[in-house]
């Protein structure tokens, strides 16, 4: 999914959603979500890893995901995302918010 | 946001930057190990892995700088970041920064501290004075005259009708003599209405003003203390209310005390104590001025002061039909108070004037400095053109640049803004005083407080936004002319600027001012050595200045007359005296208002009269060319008159002047007067003037004084010190009842006149001093600058043949343009300033030579040097380093 600075609006709610969900199989660390991201997905989302950074700090900043720094088994420091309570919350309302976004385009759309 | 994230934000924008920072960067680099990882096991060689990773991350600065972004998404944090990034910036060159903080705080303490003085002297109000909207009422004739004083029915007119402005309250001036059993004092007078402390908010420490009907009362005189009277004269005792004093010979009650440091509401007129402003008092005390009155009181809440006016104008129009004999040629006008508004004294008329001239004093000075800043800041900005290009090729927007510049320049200026307050403080505390002890500006006897207050810690902080979005304009502007690509194809060095106009310009406006200040400082230099210079007719040593009131020692003008020559007899008497004489009155005066004439029809003729006793032509030194001077015996004809040699001249050019009649006085009614003696032209009653004024003198023994103020002028022997307590003596012993108001010597009052204009050279010098090495320095600065970026094209010359003389002579001959064009722009400039400049100083003509010349040597001196120091730098350039240099 290659982010383009024209349409921040869109895409970016649409990252946040992913990555919420992402994190509610449980704590992870950013290239963690980014390999599950592609994995879950089949292949078709592959995320920007540049604007993987920004979201996670912006959803951080939200109050909607933790951080914990834990050092990895190669010694090194890695930084693990976390679901918070709020997070749940708004996961579910970006949800249903897609939802009905997805419905309203298929209804434009029309039967194929 | 909630509190929690609030704190966070802020401790990390301001104290764990730094951590921040490197948890980012950990997070980054375990990112990419965990892909470089992946990438192997997917069957990459390792460093193949690595750069594939790092291929599929994309641009890791840029994402660093937009994760940073998130945090400092508020405009409140990124300013946070500019200023710490500025505080980075400028502790990395701290040579360039330290200079420009010295500059800017200089240039804003010195310029904090003329605006102090002038917020202290002249908008202040008086110690003691409370009351809030008060107004002055000042009187201005069409000619721009002003007037203090008008009619005492005026007042009650103004007291009865006005609405806006309420309540009114009303003062004169005299001068009494206040008799103790510890002696007789000469005491200055304020003669009040009874609402006068109640107007101006004044508290009164002990008893009560004046009621309102008291004075008219046959029960006898009252009188208000000033608290320093009160302290000094009764030892400050409890009973001090009731307590009987005796006034110019009358009795009279205490019945309050002033708050201390009450002294009046003008600067200019201290009072020692207060009687009430009834005729009957007057007349008691033959206080022998007029029924004229000064006016002040307070606007009505919510009334204007435009409102105030025009009511008192009406009033003042209808006060006019009805008694055509109050009319005057004046305007009322309404002045907001202060201690030195709305008189027409030195300060207020010539306050405005020089407070004028130092607002474009500072003015000068602050562009001087700001364009100095700007050159050092830009010659450090060139060197970090590389760094912007970069910054730029990584995505910074050109406003975000601007922003951190403009956040550099803040932190400078108010580095430099606290050091100009300490600055501004220590000069109110150290120089001021220093300047007004100076034996030639003995003239104010109250110091005003000169602290900065917040007004003017305001105006400094004012002038220092005003020095950052000046110096920062100049670096901000060059940034639009970058082009990326040959800054980052060369090195630092590589790039010859050519001639850049915007700094050249501004060392050519610095070169330019500082001319200004220094014409300017020379001219009001040379005023002063004019001043001094000037022969005033007579020896000015050894002649000692005593006034005393003889209020209480004389009823009748006979009896004053006897006095005083009784006293002159005596004093003349003192061994070491050589000639003693007597004028009425404190001083001379200088007023050249009086009107002779030769015939009724004649033109008249304008000259300065006074009333002198027989020998004060010898006693001031002045020799008589024809005639005799005035004798003890009176002549019942005509008054004898003594003309000086101009005024003779005047009237009857190649004829002797002596046994001449003249007439004075209005035309209908002419006063005839004999001329007696012509004596020297001379300056007796000071040196305001272009020219000796035209003198008449009349005699004091034809016509003697009313009991009053006489001043004596006693020529001594060279050398005697102890002459003035020996006066002091024999005055006393003569009549114990008549106080000394002062004593003084004429050098000490003549060197008193030019208090204004010493403290305005002065001033001047060191702003212009100042300005000229500021200007040399920035000169020096950019000659330097330019030099070490042209390192190369000089070694590149060497090496190809040019002898170092060569060298320093074409470096120098082009930083000399610069300098002859600023000298030929600041005399341009020069000359306009000084024609506005003749008005306030005295007898300089505005295209002096020397001056000028002056100037021209000292800006020369200092430009050649300031160039050629760093001409001789670059022509030592050796030719292998420069052209290896990067």
């Amino acid at each position: 999914m290659a982010k383009t600075r024209q349409k921040p609006d869109l895409l970016q709610g649409t990252l946040d959603l992913l990555i919420l969900r992402t994190l509610q199989w449980g704590p992870q660390h950013g290239h963690g979500i980014g390999v599950a991201l592609r994995a879950s997905s089949e292949e078709v989302l592959i995320v920007d890893h540049g604007s993987l950074y920004p979201a996670l700090h912006r959803l951080e900043r939200q109050g909607w995901v933790d951080a914990t720094w834990k050092i990895s088994d190669r010694n090194q420091r890695a930084k693990y995302y976390r679901l918070t309570a709020t997070g749940r919350r708004q996961l579910a309302v970006e949800r249903s918010r897609w939802t009905r976004l997805s419905a309203a385009i298929a209804r434009v759309l029309g039967p194929a | 946001m909630s509190w929690q994230q609030w704190r966070k934000v802020i401790q990390r924008a301001l104290f764990f930057p730094s951590q921040a920072n490197r948890d980012l960067d950990d997070e980054i680099r375990f990112h990419l190990a965990e892909e470089t990882r992946l990438q192997s096991e997917r069957g990459l060689a390792d460093g193949e892995a690595a750069t594939t990773a790092r291929r599929l991350f994309g641009n890791v600065a840029l994402a660093k700088e937009e994760t940073r972004a998130v945090w400092v998404s508020t405009r409140l944090e990124q300013f946070l970041q500019d200023l710490r990034f500025g505080c980075r910036i400028l502790t990395r060159s701290p040579g360039v920064s330290l200079t420009a903080t010295i500059l800017i705080a200089l240039v804003i303490g010195g310029n904090t501290t003329v605006f102090s003085i002038a917020h202290g002297v002249l908008a202040r109000p008086s110690a003691g004075v409370h009351a809030p909207r008060l107004a002055t009422v000042s009187w201005v004739a069409e000619n721009g005259d002003i007037e203090t004083n008008l009619p005492y029915p005026v007042y009650t007119h103004f007291l009865e009708h006005s609405s806006a402005f309420q309540p009114i309250a009303a003062f004169d001036f005299a001068r009494l003599t206040m008799t103790l059993d510890s002696g007789s004092y000469a005491l200055r007078a304020g003669i009040v209405s009874p609402n006068y402390f109640d107007t101006l908010g004044v508290r009164l420490v002990k008893g009560r003003s004046f009621l309102p009907d008291e004075a008219k009362s046959a029960s006898g005189l009252v009188v208000v203390l000033a608290h320093h009277i009160w302290q000094n004269n009764f030892g400050g005792a409890d009973d001090i209310v009731g307590r009987p004093v005796t006034v110019n010979g009358q009795p009279a009650t205490v019945v309050g005390v002033a708050e201390s440091n009450f002294r009046g509401a003008l600067l200019f007129e201290l009072a020692d104590l207060w009687i009430p402003l009834t005729g009957e008092a007057r007349d008691r005390l033959q206080v022998s001025r007029g029924t004229a009155v000064a006016m002040i009181g307070q606007r009505r809440e919510g009334a204007s002061l435009a409102e105030a006016q025009a009511q008192l104008a009406i009033l003042w129009t209808q006060l006019q039909q009805a008694r055509p004999d109050l009319k005057q040629r004046f305007k009322v006008r309404l002045v907001p108070y202060s201690a030195t508004a709305g008189g027409n004294s030195i300060v207020s008329t010539r306050g405005n004037r020089m407070l004028a001239v130092f607002s474009v004093v500072t003015a000068l000075t602050i562009v001087i400095v700001c364009a100095n800043v700007t050159n050092l800041l830009i010659a450090r900005a060139a060197v970090r053109q590389r760094e912007m290009a970069v910054r730029e090729s990584l995505g910074a927007s050109r406003g975000r640049i601007v922003r951190s510049l403009l956040a550099e320049g803040l932190v400078l200026s108010v580095v430099a803004w606290v050091a100009a307050c300490l600055f501004a403080w220590w000069i109110s505390k150290g120089v001021v005083p220093f300047l007004v002890s100076h034996p030639e500006t003995s003239a104010p006897v109250v110091t005003p407080d000169l602290a900065p207050d917040w007004t003017v810690v305001a105006y400094a902080l004012g002038l220092a936004l005003i020095c950052t979005i000046a110096v920062t304009a100049g670096p901000a502007l060059r940034t639009r002319h970058y082009q990326l690509l040959p800054f980052l194809k060369v090195g630092e060095q590589g790039v010859v600027q050519g001639r850049s106009r915007l700094t050249h310009g501004l060392v050519v406006l610095q070169l330019a001012f500082s001319v200004l200040l220094l014409t300017s400082a020379g001219l009001a230099r040379r005023s002063l050595s004019l001043q001094d210079s000037l022969d005033v007719g007579f020896d000015t040593r050894n002649i000692l200045v005593a006034t005393v009131h003889t209020v209480a020692g004389a009823t009748t003008p006979e009896s004053n007359g006897r006095l005083l020559e009784q006293l002159q007899n005596q004093l003349g008497r003192l061994p070491g005296v050589e000639d003693v004489s007597y004028v009425p009155g404190r001083r001379l005066s200088s007023w050249v208002d009086f009107p002779v004439r030769r015939e009724p029809s004649d033109e008249s003729v304008l000259a300065v009269d006074n009333a002198v006793a027989p020998g004060f032509f010898a006693a001031f030194g002045v020799p008589l060319v024809a005639g005799r001077d005035f004798t003890r015996a009176t002549h019942s004809s005509s008054r004898s008159a003594i003309v000086t040699r101009q005024l003779a001249d005047t009237l009857w050019p190649h004829e002797s002047a002596i046994g001449k009649i003249l007439l004075t006085g209005p035309p209908d009614r002419p006063a005839r007067a004999e001329v007696i003696g012509v004596v020297e032209n001379a300056y007796f009653s000071g040196r305001g003037t272009d020219g000796p004024p035209r003198y008449i003198f009349f005699s004091s023994v034809d016509r003697p004084p009313a009991p009053g103020e006489t001043t004596f002028y006693i020529r001594h022997h060279a050398g005697l010190d102890g002459m003035a307590p020996a006066v002091a003596r024999a005055l006393r012993e003569a009549d114990g009842r008549i106080p000394i108001a002062s004593l003084r010597s004429l050098e000490t009052e003549i060197a008193s006149e030019v208090a204004p204009f010493w403290i305005l050279a002065t001033l001047l010098t060191m702003f212009a001093g100042g300005s000229l090495i500021i200007a040399a320095i920035g000169q020096y600065a950019v000659v330097a600058f330019d030099g070490r970026r042209r390192t190369r094209e000089f070694g590149l010359r060497i090496a190809l043949g040019a002898s170092s003389r060569q060298l320093v002579r074409s470096v120098m001959a082009e930083s000399f343009r610069l300098t002859a064009i600023g000298i030929v722009a600041g005399f341009a400039l020069s000359v306009g300033a000084a024609t506005f400049l003749a008005r306030v100083l005295f007898g300089i003509t505005p295209t002096d030579p020397p001056t000028y010349l002056g100037v021209f040597v000292l800006l020369a001196t200092a430009s050649l040097v300031a160039c050629y120091l760093p001409a001789r730098r670059a022509a030592r350039t050796d030719p292998l380093v420069a052209l290896r240099t990067e």
